[in-house]
């Protein structure tokens, strides 16, 4: 008789249904194609995975090989939501590796451009996170104010999505800052200011809302730290890690790191429109200081060189590039995006939670997963 | 115009479809549904994440290995008269994932978008001005209202 089925004198456990829930690849609450399964018990979710690898397009393979100038603009292409830092961050490595100085001026534009992503990412966020939370007249809102930072990235770098201000040495000339553009971003952040505090207040004071975003989605300190994640969603456990208090560029700005402390989904919304004012704060400080002077620095010379590494604050977290020089061509091509390591952070966000909260569990921690799809696993057949 | 296209004409639904793009495209429709300032329902053309609800699919992307068969089984299950709006240069010849350094196709890529499904108007772009979606839209709306 086969060992498994003998029957033992234990009490029988009392059956328990799970049922399997599919979100995605294509899903309404989605933005891009992932696919979360949901175990759930009694509507509770007890499980979730997060499957990714429908986006997978092999940049890191296109780069390999291709002159460094070409190779930085096609980092752009990663993702169209945070272009600005891929490029500047694969431009800081050269930079890095070639020890190039960069001229203060562009130093300012790129951080302008830089925070006004930021804005734009962080608003995105607000209006989708509004969305799935059903809560439409507040996404149409946040909306219409991102269209100020969309026109605004459309001045300085000619494209709305994919602007490629960044170049070895300095950026590029397209995106200098005569004072008409510099006068045209002090009104759009003013007008931004006045409504981003005007959303604000009626957000917290909005107790419908509020009482249904506290203490759902909760990621806690230790776990968070535990499950390495980064940016945003880890300071909203309280955790003040922010690495643009590293970067040399952030240096002359005077800006605070947020923190909030709870880690739920209240706590995420919140630190995104906190962060929005310091963003604001760094532009203001940037477009007032500006220094004059020329904006590349072309006495530079190609070399080879080993493998670099550089790590920028993204607007979702910790963003990582590294490539060698070889005859003025990339090799050894490594790039890891925030998002891959906030997987980990959904998935724990969902479980305890009632499946309708699912979603927004895995919106909270702002998921990027065409930056993240980049990983294959070679199998031998 | 028939009692049907008349009716028709005031409840298009559009359905979008990310088949592995930079994202930059998507939120620019998405955009061009939420947004106040391009407001796309003021032509009585709606979201709608259901395929057989649908009449307008939207494609952006280089349609990935793994989102050719989903792609081909969401063309099949929308009822007819559809019509397809490939957006952005992916969808319409690949853009920078298709070939690897001058003529070599990449493996990972099965697009563009009009060798999987056919495509019948077609929006320029990297990424689309949501002026031009709005516009590749309308120009799609005749097929619908004209047909059988």
């Amino acid at each position: 008789m086969d060992e498994d089925n003998k029957i033992t004198d234990e009490t029988p456990k009392k059956q328990v249904i799970e049922t399997e829930v599919p979100l995605g690849p294509v899903h309404s609450a989605a933005i891009e194609p992932y696919r979360v399964r949901l175990f759930v018990e009694d509507e509770i979710v007890k499980d979730a995975e997060i499957t990714v690898g429908v986006n997978h397009r092999g940049i890191e393979r296109i780069m390999e090989g291709l002159p460094v100038e070409k190779a930085n603009s096609l980092t752009e292409k990663i993702c169209g939501i945070c272009s600005n830092i891929h490029i500047w961050n694969s431009v800081l490595v050269a930079e890095k590796a070639l020890e190039i100085d960069v001229p203060e001026r562009a130093q300012y534009i790129r951080i302008i451009m830089a925070e006004l992503e930021r804005l734009h990412s962080h608003l995105l966020y607000l209006a989708h996170g509004n969305e799935v939370l059903g809560h439409e007249t507040f996404s149409m809102r946040l909306f219409y104010i991102r269209e100020t930072v969309m026109e605004l990235l459309r001045m300085v770098g000619g494209n709305r999505v994919q602007y490629g201000v960044p170049v070895i040495g300095g950026i590029r000339p397209r995106a200098e800052l005569d004072q008409m553009k510099i006068q045209k971003i002090e009104d759009g952040i003013n007008f931004l200011e006045e409504k981003l505090s005007n959303f604000a207040e009626r957000f917290i004071s909005d107790p419908m809302i509020m009482s249904r975003i506290t203490g759902v989605g909760v990621i806690k300190k230790e776990d968070a730290l535990r499950l390495a994640v980064s940016g945003p969603t880890l300071r909203a456990t309280g955790v003040a890690v922010d690495l643009r208090r590293d970067m040399k560029e952030y240096d002359p700005f005077d800006f605070d790191v947020i923190t909030q402390d709870d880690g739920d989904i209240k706590s995420n919304l919140l630190m995104r429109v906190l962060e929005n004012f310091e963003s604001i704060k760094i532009i203001r400080q940037a477009i007032n200081h500006l220094p004059e002077g020329s904006i590349t620095n072309r006495s530079w010379e190609m070399q080879d060189t080993p493998i670099t590494k550089n790590y920028v604050e993204a607007p979702r977290g910790k963003l990582y590039h590294s490539y060698a020089l070889n005859d003025g061509r990339v090799r050894h091509c490594i790039i890891r995006t925030p998002s891959i390591t906030n997987i980990g952070a959904m998935e724990y966000a969902c479980i305890g939670c009632h499946i309708t909260d699912a979603q927004l569990a895995v919106v909270q921690c702002d998921p990027c997963f065409t930056c993240t799809d980049r990983a294959i696993q070679i199998i031998q057949l | 115009m028939s009692l049907k296209s008349y009716s028709r004409a005031r409840a298009v639904h559009v359905m979008l479809v990310y088949t592995g793009g930079c994202n930059g495209c998507d939120i620019e429709i998405v955009n061009c549904v939420l947004s106040p300032k391009y407001d796309i329902e003021q032509y009585k053309i709606f979201l709608t994440w259901n395929p057989r609800e649908a009449d307008v699919l939207v494609v952006t992307g280089p349609v990935t290995r793994h989102n050719k068969e989903p792609l081909k089984a969401i063309y099949e299950a929308i009822p007819e008269p559809k019509a397809v709006i490939a957006a952005g240069a992916c969808a319409l010849m690949g853009g920078v994932y298709k070939n690897i350094h001058g003529d070599i196709p990449s493996e990972e890529i099965c697009g563009p978008v009009d060798e999987v499904i056919p495509v019948d108007a077609k929006v320029p772009g990297c990424a689309v001005r949501p002026e031009d979606v709005l516009a590749g839209a309308v120009a799609a709306l005749p097929l619908l209202l004209d047909a059988e």
